[in-house]
Formats: structure tokens, C-alpha cells, sequence
């Protein structure tokens, strides 16, 4: 009794312990925060595109290029795009919000205001109503816009911080493995085959998710150009900028259920911002194109490149994003989802784990062998 | 001064070089070595040996320590570095079966490399033991990375499979001989 009454000590000291240490990390992680936010999310970008190029350096060894050969290449092109991205798009982005900013300031706005205190009046005589609706709309489209600008900026100072991230990539790549067996060998022996093959379902499946929503970003992205491009066409090009309009709209693909409608925003403001005289039926096609890429995305492209086993309820997208938002910003919101996603899987290939290892149950062979051998 | 010169004045036997860079050459060759030794590995050169000796995982069991439960997902292969392992089956009725004592070179959990399935024995260490781990996540890596080092490995084992399978018929053959000869008699 007494020895048992010694481990059932021993146990709760070690729960004790165990809960402390979770306690003070969680203080760290929460008082460091502010500190190391940049840190953080430069390597949570890094691994994120290391996880998305680690096969295009695999096909490459595949091909019969050495490790090292494979990941240069794969850097220069990095490099390549990060460089074009920061030369061409970026600055053009922000200048283009910047002019949409200030033109909705400006005649627009108050165009559109007008016109709607005037069908107030007309239909329910009531012109404070009509104000009202207009100075909110006012205030949400200036708020909207605002946070766009905000988002890309926030791109721009990433890109700059960008020449930083391409380093921790190509390290992340290569020494990937190398982490992985320091890491695995500091696990005890008990634990041992249990967090190994619980670290490559993991990697496996995060692999596959990261892909799967960068190539479905990428298919619905040239899709809404190709949309946008044959409105401009029809309608002697009432959408300017509809590339980097397209662009967007794959990217915030990657936000279920909101992203689409986050897509088909900034096409809508510029139409009426460029206000052709067909203006209606634009606006009609342009919500009609986003309609059809989401038709194509969610029973075509969807199916086939993204993981099913991320699939999240509306809910954990809305808790997501809005956390995402609050912790990081524009680039919180957009990043939440795809985080929400490995930890969602993360966890279910833990619980995995548990459910099939010999922790199920506490008997353990070699225990019960050295009691007998000490009998 | 180079690593050979220096093994050879008995350098590397000093405690001050013992330490460092030359001691983990030192534990590099001890792998190497028991890489060697494995059949499924026996026919690979040294340049890739090197590339096994990068993916393999190397663990310190202390005696009585089980190295694999019977039950558990297989994920892959042990090698015995240096020390003794003992395979054995656990039955609650009759109790523990000792199934092999195996020794340094020795290698265990094989069948892993190819599939899932759960452990059919459980392997505890009988003293002190160094052992290497090749595991089915690394090897499948290895077989698209390194089609032709992957494609040696993979025919490896399936002689060694293919050996036991022609050792189990032929059991079986003399077992069923054993049971029919009382009865033609």
C-alpha cells in the first residue's frame, strides 16, 4: 500500500509539474508576443513555403540533381518571384487602393449618395433615413477600402522583410530532416515510434493540405482573370487592373465561405468606381463570373486538390478569421484558416496516436518483465 | 594531421580527442559498420550507405526496456548496434514466450518497412543496448528520392521475405508430414 500510495505521489507530482511548465509557456508565449510577432510570422510563412516547394526539391532529386543543386534552383526561382512581385506588383497595388481611396472620397461617393437620398425621398419620403444609409455605406466602403490598403502595405513591408524569409526557407528545406531527427531524439524512448510516426502523418498531411489550397488559390485566381478579362472584352474594359483583381480573388480563396465574397468586392468598387455606361449589367456579369469560379471551385478543383479531411464547419472559418484578424490583421485573416487547418489535423493524427499505441492501456511488456525477473 | 594518421599513432584513444569532432567520427563508423552487416543493406556501396546512415534514427535502451510493443502500428525496422534484444510474445493466459535472442548486427521489425500493420511480438532489450531504427516514412522518401538506392533496399528485403516464406513451407511441409505419417501407419 505503501508504494502504491508512493506512485500515486510520484504521478501527481509530475501532473503538477507537467501543468506548470504549460502554464509558464503559455505566460511566455503571451507576454513575448508582442515582441517576436514578426519573428513568428515570418517563420510561419517560411514553413509554409518550404512545406509547398520541399517536392518540387524532391522531384528534382527525383530527376537525379543533388540535394543541394535542387534547392538552389528552387531558391533562384523563389527569388525570382519574390523580386517581380516586389518590383512590379506591389507598389502598383498600393498606388492603385491609394487612387480608389481617395476617389471614393472625393466625387463618387457623393454621386452614389445623392442618388440614393433621392429614391429615399422619392419612395418613402423620408430623407434622415436616407442619409443615414448613405453616411453608413459611406463609412463602411472608406472603412473597407482603409483595410485593404492597410492589407497590402502590410504585404509590402512582408516583401521587404522577404529577403529574410527566402534564407529561413532554403534552410528549413534543407536541413528539414536533420530538425526533425534533433527534435525526435530528445522524445523518450516510451514515446519514441509514437511522435515519429505521428511527425510524418503530420508532415504528410499538412504536405498535402498546403498544396492542395495553394494550387486551388492558384486554378481560381486564373480563373477570375480569365472571367474578368472576357467582361472587359464584351464591355470595352470597365474593369482596369483586373490581373491583379484576379490575383486577389485567389487569394482570398483561401478564407472558406467569405473568401469569395472578400474576391468579388474589389471588382465591384472599381467597376462602379470606373462607372461605364452599361454599369448594372457589368456589375451583374461581374457577380455572375465570381458565381461560376465558385461553382468550378467547389465541384471541380476543390474536390480534387484540397485534403477532405480539413473540411471545417462555417463556425471554426467565422472563430478563425475573426481571431486571425484580431491577432495579425489582414494578414491574420488570411493566414487563420490554412492555421486552423494543421492544427485540426495535427490534432486528429494525435488523437491517432493515442488511440493506437500501447499508451491505450498502461501494461507494459517490459515492466512486467522485469517484475517477474525480480521475483 | 589526418583522421587515418591519427588512428593509427592510437590519437584517437586520447581522452582530450576522444571528445569532439573525432569522437562522433568515431560513432559514425560504429553505424556504418552495423549498417553493413544488415542483409538488406549488404549490397549498397558506401556512398549509399552514407545516404541510409542520414535517415536512420539512433536510440540507448536501458535493460528491460521494451523497444516495440506487440499491438502497435509497425513503422519500421531495428538494427542492434551493440547489446541484446530479446523477441517475445505475450499471452495473458500462458504467459510470456520467449520467440529469439538476438545480438549486435542483428535486425528485427522488418516486415514494418512494408506495411502498417500492428506488431506481432514485442522486443525488449536484455542489457544495455544501442540500437538503429529504419523507418517506413524514411524508406518511401528514400525509394523517390534515390529510385536506384531505394530500388536495391526494396529487392533486399524481398529476398529476405521471399527466404522465410521458403523456410515456412518447408516447415509447414514436414509439420503436415509429421501429422499424415501416424495415420498412414
Amino acid at each position: 500500500m505503501d508504494s502504491y500510495a508512493y506512485q500515486l505521489y510520484s504521478q501527481i507530482l509530475k501532473i503538477f509539474w507537467c501543468v506548470l511548465l504549460i502554464i509558464i509557456a503559455i505566460a511566455f508565449i503571451v507576454f513575448a508576443f508582442p515582441y517576436i510577432k514578426d519573428v513568428l510570422i515570418m517563420l510561419i510563412i517560411a514553413w509554409l513555403l518550404a512545406m509547398l516547394l520541399s517536392p518540387l526539391v524532391n522531384f528534382l532529386e527525383h530527376k537525379g540533381l543533388g540535394r543541394s543543386w535542387a534547392i538552389l534552383i528552387v531558391m533562384i526561382l523563389i527569388f525570382a518571384i519574390v523580386g517581380v512581385l516586389f518590383i512590379l506588383l506591389i507598389p502598383r497595388i498600393i498606388r492603385t487602393v491609394e487612387v480608389v481611396i481617395s476617389k471614393l472620397q472625393s466625387d463618387v461617393i457623393t454621386e452614389y449618395s445623392l442618388k440614393i437620398e433621392n429614391f429615399f425621398e422619392k419612395n418613402f419620403n423620408n430623407a434622415e433615413l436616407a442619409r443615414n444609409v448613405t453616411a453608413t455605406l459611406n463609412e463602411l466602403g472608406i472603412k473597407l477600402l482603409g483595410s485593404l490598403g492597410e492589407f497590402f502595405k502590410s504585404v509590402g513591408s512582408f516583401l521587404a522583410s522577404m529577403v529574410i524569409i527566402p534564407f529561413i526557407t532554403f534552410f528549413l528545406i534543407k536541413d528539414s530532416r536533420r530538425f526533425k531527427r534533433a527534435f525526435i531524439s530528445q522524445v523518450p524512448n516510451r514515446y519514441f515510434e509514437l511522435s515519429l510516426n505521428i511527425l510524418h502523418k503530420i508532415g504528410n498531411q499538412v504536405g498535402n493540405y498546403i498544396q492542395g489550397q495553394a494550387t486551388d488559390a492558384l486554378i481560381v485566381g486564373m480563373l477570375s482573370i480569365l472571367g474578368l478579362f472576357i467582361i472587359n472584352l464584351a464591355f470595352h474594359g470597365p474593369i482596369p487592373y483586373f490581373v491583379l483583381i484576379g490575383m486577389f480573388a485567389g487569394l482570398a480563396n483561401l478564407i472558406p465561405y467569405l473568401g469569395p465574397v472578400f474576391g468579388a468586392v474589389p471588382a465591384l468598387i472599381i467597376a462602379i468606381l470606373n462607372n461605364p455606361p452599361n454599369l448594372g449589367l457589368v456589375l451583374l456579369w461581374i457577380v455572375i463570373v465570381f458565381i461560376i469560379v465558385q461553382l468550378i471551385d467547389n465541384v471541380f478543383i476543390s474536390p480534387m486538390v484540397v485534403s477532405k479531411s480539413v473540411n471545417m464547419h462555417p463556425l471554426t472559418v467565422a472563430v478563425a478569421v475573426i481571431i486571425g484578424g484580431n491577432v495579425a490583421g489582414a494578414m491574420g485573416m488570411l493566414f487563420a484558416v490554412p492555421l486552423t487547418g494543421i492544427i485540426k489535423v495535427s490534432s486528429s493524427q494525435v488523437i491517432w496516436g493515442i488511440k493506437n499505441y500501447e499508451l491505450r492501456h498502461p501494461s507494459r511488456v517490459g515492466e512486467n518483465l522485469s517484475k517477474k525477473n525480480k521475483q | 594531421m589526418c583522421y587515418v594518421k591519427q588512428k593509427k599513432r592510437g590519437i584517437m584513444e586520447s581522452p582530450i580527442w576522444g571528445n569532439g569532432l573525432f569522437k562522433k567520427k568515431n560513432k559514425e563508423d560504429s553505424i556504418f559498420t552495423a549498417l553493413k552487416k544488415v542483409p538488406i543493406f549488404s549490397d549498397l556501396t558506401p556512398k549509399e550507405l552514407t545516404e541510409v546512415e542520414k535517415i536512420v534514427h539512433r536510440r540507448r535502451y536501458k535493460k528491460n526496456e521494451t523497444i516495440i510493443h506487440a499491438g502497435d502500428p509497425g513503422l519500421g525496422m531495428y538494427i542492434i548496434v551493440n547489446g541484446s534484444v530479446e523477441i517475445v510474445e505475450e499471452d495473458e493466459k500462458a504467459g510470456k514466450r520467449t520467440l529469439a535472442k538476438l545480438s549486435d548486427g542483428s535486425f528485427f521489425g522488418d516486415m514494418a518497412l512494408l506495411d502498417e500493420d500492428p506488431r506481432s511480438a514485442s522486443a525488449i532489450a536484455l542489457v544495455d543496448s544501442d540500437i538503429m531504427g529504419f523507418f517506413r516514412p524514411d524508406f518511401l522518401d528514400l525509394i523517390y528520392r534515390k529510385p536506384k538506392l531505394g530500388i536495391k533496399v526494396l529487392l533486399a528485403l524481398a529476398r529476405i521475405i521471399g527466404e522465410r516464406l521458403r523456410h515456412t513451407n518447408e516447415l509447414l511441409v514436414k509439420i503436415q508430414e509429421r501429422k499424415d505419417t501416424p495415420r498412414n501407419g
